[in-house]
């Protein structure tokens, strides 16, 4: 080979690539609007991502599985955490997580109520992007879909928080036994238990529907019947119930005091 | 040195070394949050002392490779450099530049777009300061009327660079769309235009180290470049998994992705043979090392571990986990931490006064701790993202409590960080160690008269 001829090959493979990821860049174009239902990108929408850039999420959260590592990936979190305790959460991080048990903690951005709803929205409108299904489970942010695999973790007896909410997801997963224990908060992760996800908007289905014969009137009560009197409406399926009788164990309604019951029934309820 | 204006480079690697020290010490600063809890959380939290520490290691690499030009220019083209003025003030803007974004982060005034954080009129900035670079060095090759391949494909990598910052200019709505345009930017600089600057770099060293015949190493010098062109301008598509745009960039990524290391291997074996084939032995062998050591690490970090999850079945468990800094820690250091760090070595005798050519013996522990630690950096990275990946990714473990399991790789993290910034610490500090030569000082060979002998490196057979 001579120098030409190399030179040659530099030019041609250059400009062939060059010439393909140009074009291909422009049909992507073409595709951005349905692929990110670019009609809702709403005025909330682009002030939360501008509030996003502006605190510099990226550089510890990632979001779409792109960031830092730091923190947890946001890019389904509207999915598994209600409006509710995102704003509760936004407000004040560190009433929902201490730095001595988790090792790190997110700082307070300190936003107004009205950003705190615009990076929700922009983090809604992320949640529905569609990206080729990622991630392929669901990646949560703390406790466990499996049973047993936070073993040798430090007990988290107790929310450091007042807020109900936050109190409710420290006791989901500390309570005697721990609610996680058999209950995942992801979509379709069914285990000892079936899958919480979703339950605030469910309850409502279940109540309207002929098979209930409870006595919950609300899904607040439907969650919080569920807890004190686990066999009042059994969820189809043999590994959940047998003989009309619960599997889940109806020792709530006694160790854990009114106040308990109506944090956990306040975090499952931001379940959506 | 040949040339007077030469010695610009000088004062380019001293800032160059005085932020790589900077990016050290915001490294170990985020890597010890790591382990938390973090006493500095509402002063100077996790993402303010990450942006820094990238930010950084992005300015001392461009401000290595501007020293570099400086340094390779007058000698391929023979000629002085146009203005040494403009040269100065384009460093102290730059260096104004690079203090103000940092204090800046420290503050909160940032663009929050991952890699291209600086706020708007800094990014203005870097473009006139790219402008007044490239001016400098085509003048300087208009005047002298004569070019090389080797610096030809150095400042048109420069040339491309400054290019494709003007995407980050832009700001779009749609965040997929900006997340498209991102990449341009950081990985075509990264595994294109770079890639290419390393590559000019690497055969301007291996002429003047081996000896080697310049026509072949020039001829190989445009295969490679293409061969790094041709994976990597549709390796982008790696980055656009799993962001919303179109399907087909999966296997686009992933088949361009695999022939990336084809590229950096030909690297490497180009650099290899040259120093076999050559039968010199240059005086400056800790010089051979880093140029040597760089074509090597660059095929471990940037090709061996970039492809261990560029395939698209894997990517889609390992997507934004640790694994990624794996990557990037190796690909970086390897390729362009490292090259500078040749070209340093390389002009140091040149450039300062009472220093031996062969090196101290604190260079070759400067190199040793450096590659080692990085090592052990990598492997740190890679074992916490792979316990990451089977945690959370494939048995749903939370992420936080999956942190928690990772401690002991945070902690070989810091110990091997450690070793990294000890070696680190002493290439400074032998960098530092003897005065600069003054312009005065320096013996200027007549100008147009060929010198036989090894820094000519085959001159002699270039056609006048």
């Amino acid at each position: 080979m001579t120098k030409r001829q190399g030179r040659l090959f530099f030019i041609v493979c250059t400009f062939l690539s060059a010439a393909v990821f140009i074009g291909l860049t422009i049909d992507t174009h073409t595709r951005f609007a349905e692929l990110t239902n670019e009609e809702k990108l709403t005025p909330a929408v682009i002030s939360g991502k501008d509030i996003w850039h502006a605190n510099n999420c990226i550089n510890c959260h990632t979001l779409l599985g792109e960031g830092a590592y730091y923190a947890p990936d946001l890019t389904k979190i509207t999915q598994q955490r209600g409006t509710p305790y995102l704003t509760a959460f936004l407000k004040d991080p560190s009433q929902f997580y201490s730095e001595e048990q988790h090792r790190r903690l997110m700082p307070n951005p300190n936003l107004k109520d009205a950003e705190i709803s615009d990076v929700i929205a922009f983090l809604d409108w992320v949640s529905h992007i569609d990206n080729q299904g990622w991630p392929p489970r669901p990646i949560i942010v703390s406790g466990t879909t499996i049973p047993d695999t936070d073993i040798g973790q430090p007990a988290i007896q107790a929310s450091v928080s007042s807020d109900p909410v936050a109190r409710g997801e420290a006791l989901f997963r500390s309570a005697p036994p721990a609610c996680n224990a058999c209950h995942s908060v992801a979509p379709g992760a069914n285990l000892a238990g079936p899958t919480l996800a979703g339950i605030g908007a469910r309850a409502a289905a279940i109540i309207a529907s002929p098979d209930y014969r409870g006595s919950a009137k609300t899904p607040a009560d439907y969650i919080r019947e569920s807890i004190t009197h686990p066999s009042a409406y059994l969820v189809p399926g043999p590994m959940y119930s047998a003989n009309k009788q619960s599997f889940m164990p109806d020792n709530f309604a006694t160790d854990l005091d009114t106040e308990q019951i109506d944090s956990l029934v306040a975090y499952m309820e931001t379940l959506k | 040195m040949r040339y007077r204006s030469q010695s610009i480079a000088y004062w380019y690697f001293a800032v160059a070394m005085c932020l790589f020290g900077l990016q050290l010490v915001f490294g170990l600063l985020s890597a010890t949050k790591y382990l938390g809890p973090d006493p500095l959380l509402d002063f100077l939290p996790f993402d303010k002392t990450k942006a820094i520490h990238t930010n950084l290691l992005i300015v001392w690499v461009l401000t290595g490779f501007m020293g570099a030009t400086y340094y390779v220019v007058p000698e391929e083209s023979r000629s002085e450099i146009y203005s040494v003025k403009l040269a100065y003030a384009q460093l102290v803007t730059w260096t104004l530049m690079g203090v103000t974004a940092i204090v800046g982060y420290m503050f909160g005034w940032t663009a929050g777009n991952k890699m291209l954080e600086q706020p708007f009129p800094l990014k203005i900035v870097i473009v006139v300061v790219m402008l007044m670079f490239l001016y400098n060095i085509l003048m300087t090759i208009k005047q002298a009327g004569r070019w090389t391949v080797t610096e030809g494909v150095l400042v048109a990598g420069l040339v491309l660079a400054a290019l494709l910052y003007l995407p980050a200019l832009l700001e779009y709505d749609n965040y997929t769309v900006s997340i498209f345009y991102r990449w341009w930017t950081i990985h075509l600089w990264v595994e294109g235009v770079w890639e290419m600057i390393q590559g000019g770099l690497l055969a301007y060293l291996l002429i003047r180290l081996s000896g080697a015949d310049r026509e072949v190493m020039e001829k190989w010098l445009y295969v490679i470049v293409g061969l790094v062109f041709l994976a990597g301008i549709l390796g982008t598509a790696h980055h656009y998994y799993w962001v919303g745009v179109p399907q087909y960039w999966l296997p686009i990524g992933g088949f361009f992705s695999a022939l990336e290391p084809l590229a950096l291997l030909g690297m490497a074996m180009y650099a290899y043979f040259a120093m076999r084939r050559s039968g010199l032995s240059h005086p400056n062998s800790l010089a051979v090392h880093w140029t040597i050591g760089s074509a090597v690490f660059t095929v471990f970090g940037a090709g061996l571990l970039g492809f261990a999850h560029t395939w698209p079945s894997v990517n889609k468990w390992t997507h934004g986990t640790l694994v990624t800094a794996m990557h990037g820690h190796g690909a970086f250091y390897g390729a362009y931490a490292m090259i500078v760090m040749a070209i340093i070595t390389y002009a140091l005798p040149n450039l300062t006064v009472n220093r031996k050519v062969e090196g101290s013996s604190v260079g070759y522990w400067a190199f040793w701790m450096q590659v080692m630690g990085m090592f052990g950096m990598t492997l740190s990275f890679g074992t916490a993202g792979i316990g990451q990946v089977y945690l959370e990714r494939i048995l749903g473990l939370g992420y936080l409590d999956t942190q928690l399991k990772l401690q002991v790789h945070f902690l070989m993290l810091l110990a091997t960080a450690s070793v990294f910034a000890v070696g680190a610490g002493l290439f400074i500090w032998n960098f530092f160690r003897t005065p600069p030569k003054l312009a005065a000082d320096v013996l200027v060979a007549p100008q147009h008269r060929i010198i036989p002998g090894m820094d000519d490196g085959g001159l002699v057979n270039q056609k006048q």
